[in-house]
Formats: C-alpha cells, sequence, structure tokens
C-alpha cells in the first residue's frame, strides 16, 4: 500500500463565472521512503495538488488517501492531528514567525503537540545542528540570509520527524549556489532518515535530485521520468 | 498548548507592538481605575459612618425596652413586658449570641469628698464579656461578685467636690477613671417613703472609653441591683446580706429619679443583645419590633446611609462601567488588528499543527493579558488616588467637621474589591478577546502556501 494516493483527483476554482480546472483527473502513488519531484510551469496546478495532497484543500471530484484514510472526508480538528504528528511544510518564502527565534521557530510544531519545553530545545536544536544551524538558534527570522532562513524552515518541517514532507517551490527565492547546497542536504536527511518528500517545483534542477520527476502540464500528469542525482 | 508557552507566546507577540498594546492597556487602566476609585467613595462614605457610630456603641448590640401602653388604649394587647419568660424569646432568636437582662437604679454617689448621681445597671456578670464589655482597667464582673461594680470611663467626671471653686460647667472635667478603681463607693438610694439605704460598693473595673453608650454607667451583678430595686420600688424590706449603714446621713439634693415606678420587679429595665455579626443586627432588631418590644440598636441608623452610599456608586459605578466598555471595545479592535497583520502566521500556525482551541485560546490570552495588565495596573492608580482623596479632600472636610487633625476617610479600597477588579478586568479582556478570536480560527490554512 502507498504512503500517499491520489484517485482521479479534480479542483475546480469557481471566479466569478468562470470555473478554473487547476486539477483536471490526477493519479498519483507516493510509496513510503520516495522522494517525488512534481514539474511543471507556472499555473500547471502543482501547488494545488500539494494542497490537495495534505488535506488542506478539499478536492472537487476524487479521493486523497493517507495511510489507508481517505484524507478528505475526516473532520477539520482530525487533519489538524495528522498534520501535526505526520506531516512536515515548506513553503518557498520561508513562512518562519518573525517574533520567534529560530529554535523557536522550529520547535512550534512540538509546541503544538504538547512538548514540554526542554524536549522541544532539544529536539530543535538538534535538527538546526542538522542544517548546520547550531550558531544561529537564537537569531530572529531577519537577522538571517534567505538560505538560513530556508534552512530553518527545513528544520522545522523535519523537527517531529513526520512520514511526508510537502515542499512547494521551496528554492524559489534563493541563488543557485544555495539552492544546490540546500537541496543537497535535503536529499541527505531524508534518504538517511527514510522519510517521504513530495517536492513541486518549476525549476529543473531542483527536480532531478528526486527519486521520480513527474511532469505536469495543465493540472494533469503528462509524463514521469527517472532522477536520482547524486551530488557525490 | 502548555500554559507557560501561551503566556510568554502571547506577551512576545503583545510586545512587538509596543505601542498599540501601551495605549490598549491605557484605556483598561483607566476602565478599571475609574470603577475602583468610584466605588471605594461609596465604601468609604459607609465605612467612616460606621467608625463614627462604633464610638457610641457596639453595631452588634441591642438594646431592647419594654413597650408599654396604659390600660384601655388601643394596642394594649400588643405591650410587651420584659419578664423572664421574654428573655429566653429573645435568647431564641436565630442570630443572637447572648442576652442580658438589665436591672437599673441610681442614687447617690460619694467616693472620698467627691459626690455625684451616678446610674447603676444589674446586668448578668457572666454575660459580660459576651456582651462585648472590655475593662480597660481592672477586670470586669464574674459569677462571685456581689457587690463588686465596674464603672465606666466617664463615670469619675459625674462625681465633684461641693467644695471645689472650679466651675464645672465651663471647664470639662478631666478626672481620671483610675481615680475610681479598687475605691470604696457609697451609694445612697432613697426610696417612696423618703427611706434611706447606703451601700458600699467596691470598684473592681474600668471599662474602656471604646464605647460612649456605657461610658456613664456603673454595672452590678443583676441579682444584688435586683435586691436595691426592690428596695426602691417597695419601700422593702431588708434583707440580711445587703450591708446597711443606717447611720449614716447623706444629704439628698433631689428625689431619686425612678422614672418607671410603676414598674413590677419582676420586669426588667432593659435587656442588652449581642447579635452573630453586624449584618444580622438589623434584621434582629426588626424582629424585635415586630414582636411588640422597643428595641433600638446603632445599625438601625446604618440603613439610611448605606442607602445614599448604594445610590451613589451605582451611579458612580455606572459612570467607571462605560469607560471600561470603552477600553473593552478597544481592546477588540486592537486584537482584530493583530489578527490582520498576523493572518498568515496565524494560516502557519494552523499548517504546522495548530488546533482551533491552540489558535483560540492564544489570542484569548493576550487580550486576557492586556485585561490582567491594564487590571493591575488600575489599582495601584486607585490606590494613589485613593490616598490623595483621603489626604487632601478627606482632610479638608474633616477639618470642617471635627476640627484640626481630623481625616475623614472619603475612599476606601477593601481587599475584595482589589480581587474584583482584576478578576473583572481580565474577564473583560477574556470577552473582548472573543469576537477576535472566533475570526482567527476561521482562517483558511492556505493562505500560507498561496500569495508566497
Ligand atoms: N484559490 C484559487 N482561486 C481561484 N483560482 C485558483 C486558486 N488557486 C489556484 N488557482 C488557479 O489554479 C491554477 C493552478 O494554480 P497553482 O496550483 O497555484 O499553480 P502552480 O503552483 O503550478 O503555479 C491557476 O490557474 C490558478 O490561477
Ligand atoms: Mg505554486
Amino acid at each position: 500500500m502507498p504512503l500517499l494516493e491520489l484517485r482521479n483527483v479534480v479542483k475546480k476554482y469557481r471566479v466569478g463565472r468562470e470555473v478554473i480546472t487547476a486539477l483536471n483527473g490526477v493519479d498519483l502513488a507516493v510509496e513510503a521512503g520516495e522522494f517525488i519531484a512534481i514539474l511543471g510551469t507556472s499555473g500547471s496546478g502543482k501547488t494545488t495538488l500539494l494542497n490537495v495532497a495534505a488535506g488542506l484543500e478539499k478536492p472537487t471530484r476524487g479521493e486523497v488517501i493517507f495511510r489507508g484514510v481517505v484524507l478528505n472526508k475526516l473532520k477539520e480538528w482530525q487533519k489538524v492531528a495528522f498534520r501535526r504528528k505526520q506531516m512536515g511544510f515548506i513553503f518557498q518564502s520561508y513562512n518562519l514567525i518573525p517574533a520567534l527565534t529560530a529554535q523557536e521557530n522550529v520547535a512550534m510544531p512540538l509546541l503544538f503537540d504538547n512538548v514540554p519545553p526542554r524536549e522541544r530545545n532539544r529536539r530543535a536544536a538538534k535538527a538546526l545542528k542538522h542544517m548546520g544551524l547550531q550558531d544561529r538558534s537564537k537569531h530572529k527570522p531577519t537577522e538571517m540570509s534567505g538560505g538560513q532562513q530556508q534552512r530553518v524552515a527545513i528544520a522545522r518541517a523535519l523537527v517531529h520527524q513526520p512520514r511526508i514532507i510537502f515542499a512547494d517551490e521551496l528554492t524559489g527565492n534563493l541563488d543557485s549556489q544555495t539552492t544546490y547546497e540546500i537541496m543537497c542536504s535535503l536529499q541527505a536527511t531524508v534518504r538517511e532518515q527514510g522519510q517521504t518528500l513530495l517536492l513541486v517545483t518549476h525549476d529543473r534542477d531542483v527536480a532531478r535530485f528526486a527519486d521520480r520527476i513527474i511532469f505536469m502540464v495543465d493540472g494533469k500528469i503528462v509524463s514521469e521520468e527517472r532522477g536520482g542525482f547524486n551530488h557525490v | 498548548m502548555k500554559s507557560y508557552d501561551l503566556l510568554s507566546l502571547a506577551y512576545r507577540n503583545l510586545w512587538r507592538r509596543k505601542g498599540r498594546t501601551i495605549l490598549t492597556v491605557l484605556g483598561v487602566v483607566i476602565g478599571t481605575t475609574a470603577i475602583v476609585v468610584m466605588l471605594s467613595l461609596g465604601i468609604g462614605l459607609v465605612d467612616s459612618q460606621k467608625k463614627q457610630m462604633e464610638q457610641w456603641g457596639s453595631l452588634n448590640m441591642i438594646r431592647v425596652h419594654q413597650s408599654y401602653s396604659f390600660p384601655g388604649e388601643p394596642g394594649e394587647e400588643q405591650q410587651r413586658l420584659l419578664t423572664d419568660e421574654a428573655i429566653e424569646e429573645i435568647k431564641a432568636i436565630e442570630g443572637v449570641v447572648a442576652v442580658s437582662p438589665a436591672y437599673e437604679v441610681s442614687g447617690e454617689a460619694k467616693l472620698g469628698k467627691k459626690v455625684g448621681y451616678i446610674q447603676l445597671v444589674g446586668i448578668d456578670p457572666a454575660m459580660m464579656e459576651m456582651l462585648e464589655f472590655k475593662a480597660a482597667h481592672g477586670r470586669l464582673l464574674t459569677a462571685g461578685d456581689k457587690f463588686n461594680v465596674v464603672a465606666g470611663s466617664w463615670v469619675i467626671n459625674n462625681l465633684w467636690d461641693p467644695n471645689d471653686t472650679l466651675d464645672r460647667w465651663e471647664e470639662p472635667p478631666q478626672g481620671d477613671p483610675l481615680e475610681l478603681l479598687n475605691k470604696r463607693l457609697s451609694l445612697t438610694l432613697m426610696n417612696a417613703r423618703q427611706q434611706k439605704r447606703i451601700y458600699s460598693l467596691n470598684v473592681v473595673g474600668i471599662l474602656s472609653d471604646d464605647s460612649m453608650e456605657n461610658a456613664n454607667t456603673v454595672f452590678g451583678p443583676l441579682a444584688e441591683i435586683k435586691k436595691m430595686r426592690a428596695f426602691v420600688e417597695q419601700g422593702g424590706q431588708s434583707s440580711p446580706d445587703i450591708p446597711v449603714f443606717p447611720g449614716v446621713d447623706v444629704e439628698v439634693k433631689e428625689p431619686p429619679r425612678s422614672r418607671q415606678r410603676q414598674q413590677q420587679v419582676d420586669q426588667y429595665s432593659f435587656a442588652l443583645v449581642r447579635t452573630a455579626d453586624v449584618a444580622l443586627t438589623r434584621s434582629i432588631s426588626q424582629e424585635l419590633r415586630d414582636r411588640g418590644f422597643n428595641a433600638y440598636s446603632m445599625a438601625d441608623s446604618l440603613e439610611g446611609i448605606e442607602d445614599v452610599a448604594r445610590q451613589m456608586q451605582a451611579v458612580l459605578g455606572g459612570i467607571g462601567a462605560i469607560t471600561l466598555l470603552v477600553a473593552a471595545i478597544g481592546i477588540t479592535n486592537t486584537m482584530v488588528m493583530s489578527i490582520y497583520e498576523r493572518t498568515r502566521e496565524i494560516a502557519i500556525m494552523k499548517v504546522v499543527g495548530a488546533s482551533f482551541a491552540d489558535i483560540r485560546t492564544m489570542f484569548l490570552a493576550e487580550s486576557s493579558l492586556i485585561g490582567i495588565i491594564g487590571g493591575i495596573i488600575g489599582i495601584g492608580l486607585s490606590y494613589l488616588i485613593s490616598y490623595l482623596l483621603n489626604t487632601y479632600i478627606g482632610a479638608a472636610i474633616g477639618a470642617g467637621m471635627g476640627g484640626e487633625g481630623t481625616v475623614l476617610q472619603v475612599s476606601l479600597i477593601p481587599p475584595w474589591l482589589v480581587f474584583f477588579a482584576v478578576a473583572f478586568s481580565m474577564a473583560i479582556g477574556l470577552i473582548s478577546g472573543l469576537y477576535p478570536a472566533n475570526r482567527a480560527i476561521r482562517l483558511d490554512p492556505i493562505t500560507a502556501m498561496r500569495h508566497g
């Protein structure tokens, strides 16, 4: 059984009188431990796919099945519990909380999971160290570079050891050197910990780090390629 | 989320927008101060009246007299006499902790060269302490006492040396009550047949001067005073246990003032009743009147003052409440603005696992914190204002009423008001946060993913 499965997922948006079809019958199976990249141009429906797959948006038709549970039929609080325990998120714009330090940002999923402060700090420090940011733990997001902020965000996505990580254009705001470095460490980490990563991007150079590369055009999956670029 | 985390997060979120938070808190400070100071004025009024009254007599004492009506008059059937049964009936009223019947006699007293009229009241010696008598010097009466008496603090000033040139009406007497202590006071009683009897009384204690009601009275054991009364009323036969000094002749200046000559000896002159607490005094006093007695208590006159204070508090408290309402709107406004600014942040928290309850408590913690901080500072400010009111306005009024140096407490902040004000301001904060918090939980988490 795949960890996550999308079955004939359709997502339509109504904008005024017009109806926009963002996802037009997507079938996708993500096996545990896989690193999948979804590659497509802007507006092809990548973000929508990720949101629907993570249960943040309801599909208009079709099913999203996570570990055998139909995600789109769950109540909001049940989906929250899934996200809190088993899912990690990385965004293009980092999405760190400006008032909190790097370590507190990383610890946030644990905070909502009622992990006591000592344990929380220990695990957050460890995740930061893993991303090479041990000396930035007391810094606020505004005191760090874009690359450093995205590393903090990755540490936050990994700190609670989720089964699956969703990443949306995570290198969209970074230069190519930083992109390369970050992709290398992300790939190494998920491989090392056997985690599943579903990444969407319009950047071919990013997509080639994945085990599988899935091409998306106008809300449809059109083809698939093997990736598995190895930097070592 | 744990409450420590909540508080620390709420605190830091508020501190991010220092200026706005300070202004919002200021609104609560003004609201709380307005309510507390306004209420403290009413409380201060009642309290200073109470204190003034307590100087005249304890607020949980009731004095009960019998009610007379003359035969044939309407209401004759309602006449209540203070017999032993009546005393038992009063004792049985709920809230009454002690009752002593009292006999009253008066006569000419002599202490060395000094003479004067004194009023002697017989009460149950065992009840003295319960009835809130306090000895400033010496002791109170005990069960074995017969011709031992306790004198009020002012009694000494009713006795003077006839040969003294001092004009007693112009120069207020300043006798030392200790002059009486452990001295023999001789008392001359005269009955209707102009027969005299002289009693030698030993003063074993002086009452403390905090009750002016008893200041001019000498208290003796009930049983002995009853016999004295019997002599005065009936011209009585001498009983062997009363020391009589027939040979001593004292000039009597006026006939003894036995006001209620017609009164039977088996009826008491009055009764002293002590209630469990001040709050009960008024209702018990009313109860006694309903049963046909004449009852009077200091607490009765407190009622009118409390009515005035209540009306005053309603008006002033209303003004304070409006101020706090404005502050509450301020909190809501600040929280809505803050949620608007933090839309993205809230969405991120939801994506990484914050539940509805987490988001709601987070915002309610912020708004309550504004309320609590405002409330606490407001209490501090209220104390300052209360102090200033008492030192300047209170002193001015006090000086006008009771002479230089008298300070009238116009404002009083009791501990319950402090507790109430902080709890109230916190509740205001909490309630003001409800609408913004509900807006926050309805925010869609995908805002975090889009527009990025
Ligand atoms: N909330 C929305 N309302 C209306 N249209 C939307 C909404 N979200 C996405 N779309 C539309 O759906 C299509 C796919 O968008 P998106 O999934 O964001 O693409 P990508 O991430 O590949 O750029 C686009 O045409 C976009 O305008
Ligand atoms: Mg997108």
